[in-house]
């Protein structure tokens, strides 16, 4: 299929000076926003005991683990601001991304033991849930780095229970297994209770020599039955029990090695454990770097650095995606999809890494006259008129049918508002975009460029489409709600105000509202905030966009569960004519 | 050699970047109007000096309005 991969249509141009010297001060707000989400990562990172007191301890951290475990450059970190729950430590307590062991994609998570020895706190099952349901969309291993001391007592009632609760994480262990994914984990320290389940529930267990799992640990072990209270007596009485259980806690190498046999191998040190893990990731199932590749790996023929140039900081002013795109992609190369129809819509097949990936995104801008064909209004970029979600809806099928991974790029006001926006079936063709993306097997990710909004937030990608949408991302520039602050005001107070008019009482009270919840919409849809409550999965410096475009794309062709041969595909066809 | 400046869409100037007698270069914002909630920035399409201004700030314009000279 060389003449429709090796060389596709060069798209984009070099950046003039006049612009770059035009967008200093938006490309400064930009980094401003990096920096602050940069310095929040440093935060997360040394939360809990220092690195130095963990390593005299005779341990490692989970990040020096990481480290160690994971090919050097390969590693992509997720949610590392996601702490829905509002922990005061900044963190779930789990780390996690997406990284290469031994040259194969895996999803790797862990316990950061510096923070209460890793325990379960309110926000972490979902956290572990998304590290799941991300092995299961890209169909690759979930490595985890266990070491795990249960529950964090005082806070049960926020994460014991529930449908998606700390015990969620072993029914997807057992999905993911079910499904041939294995789930490797590595073992270490005291892993009681929660930790037993932790570490029991994968697919392959490797033991540090001083790890133990349990059904419960010596603080379960040496209770007794409820008597209404605590005395001197009973606690005297436990204090000898736990010093016994100290010399031996339940379920150590001798028990779940020697005995059970359940931990396949016990390693002395540390690192052994981990070098365990890479021998395993090495028999892994995975398709060769070429196997997939439709063309010679190749960057874009434009610097990453432009995209602060291109992408304005000011959530108003129009740009070209179109550069945006030629940024990210092979060559700044494409096959475009019906260009000329749906003109807010750009759809087509792109290369990363020399694989084929379909990509959409919403082109900004005037949208010339006659246009949408069915109004008696200017159509703007941004927004989803009948033409962009049909086309949207016949490329995510083809790419369905032709085993395409889609990359999402969102910068949307919503869809098309008013009767005749209704007349042209604008809320049947949103939904059938949804339909269209559920039947489809591909997996997706999504860059919010800019704006995600009202229900083109779920229609394009996002992350409601959670059976698809393997992660999304942020960048400084995000906002993400379901409607802009100043419109929500109107539709929440004008009919409040009108009242007060009518009833000759002053709008100043009225307008304070209104100026309180624009400014309520400004805190809470910023990219700080959305990384916080994980309605993007980690805000990325816009040059590493590529890297994640790439992890993506190694991914989701490292072990396929479906393919089409290039030969057999309909999209290059359809494009070419 | 004279250019004009024409009004990609309708819409509302919302600021002016540039004055008679100034030099801009190619790329360089001349004008910025507002539609639709949105802001499209208007480029000077070549280097030259702005010879004649045709709007104000709060003027409305139409697709393809004169907006402004530039003599390159």
């Amino acid at each position: 299929m060389k003449p429709y991969f090796e060389r596709m249509d060069a798209f984009g141009k070099a950046l003039k000076p006049g612009r770059k010297k035009r967008t200093v001060a938006s490309a400064e707000a930009l980094q401003g926003v990096e920096a602050e989400i940069a310095e929040a990562t440093q935060a997360v990172e040394e939360a809990g005991f220092s690195t130095e007191k963990i390593n005299q301890r005779g341990w490692m951290t989970v990040y020096q683990r990481l480290e160690y475990l994971v090919d050097e450059g390969t590693w992509h970190p997720l949610h590392t601001l996601y702490n829905p729950e509002e922990n005061t430590k900044g963190t779930t307590n789990v780390v996690d991304g997406l990284g290469r062991i031994e040259g194969r994609w895996a999803v790797i998570i862990g316990f950061d033991n510096k923070v209460i020895a890793g325990a379960w706190l309110p926000g972490q099952s979902e956290n572990i849930l998304r590290a799941t349901d991300l092995a299961a969309r890209l169909n690759i291993p979930l490595v985890w780095l266990v070491n795990c001391s249960g529950a964090k007592l005082p806070e049960q009632e926020k994460f014991y229970a529930n449908r998606r609760g700390a015990g969620t994480p072993f029914f997807r262990h057992a999905e993911l297994e079910q499904a041939g994914i294995p789930v490797l984990a590595g073992i270490y320290g005291t892993n009681p209770a929660g930790g037993g389940y932790q570490s029991i529930s994968p697919t392959v267990l490797l033991a540090h020599k001083d790890a133990n799992m349990a059904v419960g640990g010596v603080g379960i072990v040496s209770g007794m039955a409820p008597k209404g209270g605590f005395d001197a007596a009973m606690v005297e009485d436990l204090i000898a029990k736990m010093k016994d259980f100290t010399a031996r806690p339940p379920g150590d190498v001798s028990t779940h090695h020697d005995g059970t046999g359940f931990f396949t191998r016990v390693y002395e040190e540390e690192t052994g454990v981990l070098d365990g893990l890479k021998e395993y990731m090495r028999a892994v199932p995975a398709y060769g770097e070429e196997f997939f590749r439709a063309a010679e790996a190749r960057p874009p023929a434009f610097p990453p650095e432009d995209l602060y140039h291109l992408l304005p900081a000011h959530q108003k002013e129009v740009y070209d995606f179109d550069e945006v795109l030629a940024r990210l992609v092979d060559g700044s190369e494409r096959l475009e999809f019906r260009p000329d129809y749906g003109p807010e819509v750009f759809a087509g097949v792109c290369k990363v890494d020399g694989r084929l990936v379909g990509c959409i995104g919403n082109r900004q801008g005037y949208l010339g006259k006659d246009y949408p064909e069915y109004g008696d209004y200017p159509g703007i970029g941004g927004k989803l008129y009948r033409q962009g979600l049909i086309k949207m809806n016949e490329f995510v099928t083809l790419c369905g049918r032709d085993r395409l991974p889609i990359v999402w790029f969102q910068d949307t006001s919503g869809i098309d508002v008013g009767e005749a926006a209704e007349r042209a079936e604008v809320l049947g063709l949103g939904q059938a975009v949804i339909y269209s993306i559920q039947q489809t097997g591909v997996p997706m990710m999504l860059v919010v460029l800019r704006k995600g909004t009202a229900a083109a937030h779920y229609v394009m990608g996002g992350p409601t489409a959670n059976r698809h949408n393997a992660f999304t991302l942020g960048t400084a520039a995000t906002r993400i709600e379901v409607m802009h602050g100043e419109t929500a005001a109107v539709a929440t107070y004008s009919r409040r105000a009108a009242k007060e008019q009518a009833a000759g009482r002053s709008l100043e009270p009225v307008i304070d509202k209104m100026n309180q919840l624009v400014e309520h919409y400004d805190q809470t849809s910023r990219p700080a905030y959305c990384a916080q409550h994980g309605f993007v999965d980690e805000v990325v410096p816009l040059p590493e966009l590529r890297r994640y475009l790439q992890a993506f794309t190694g991914a989701a062709y490292q072990h396929p569960a479906s393919i089409c041969p290039r030969h057999h595909m309909l999209l290059p066809r359809m494009i070419r004519g | 050699m004279a250019e004009d400046v024409l009004a990609p869409l309708a819409g509302k100037v919302l600021s002016v970047a540039v004055s008679v007698g100034d030099t801009v270069e190619e790329d360089d914002e001349v004008l910025v109007l507002e539609a639709m909630k949105m802001e499209t920035v208007v480029y000077a399409p070549l280097d030259g000096e702005v010879t004649a201004l045709a709007v104000k700030v709060g003027d409305q314009v139409e697709e393809d309005d004169t907006l402004a000279t530039i003599n390159g």
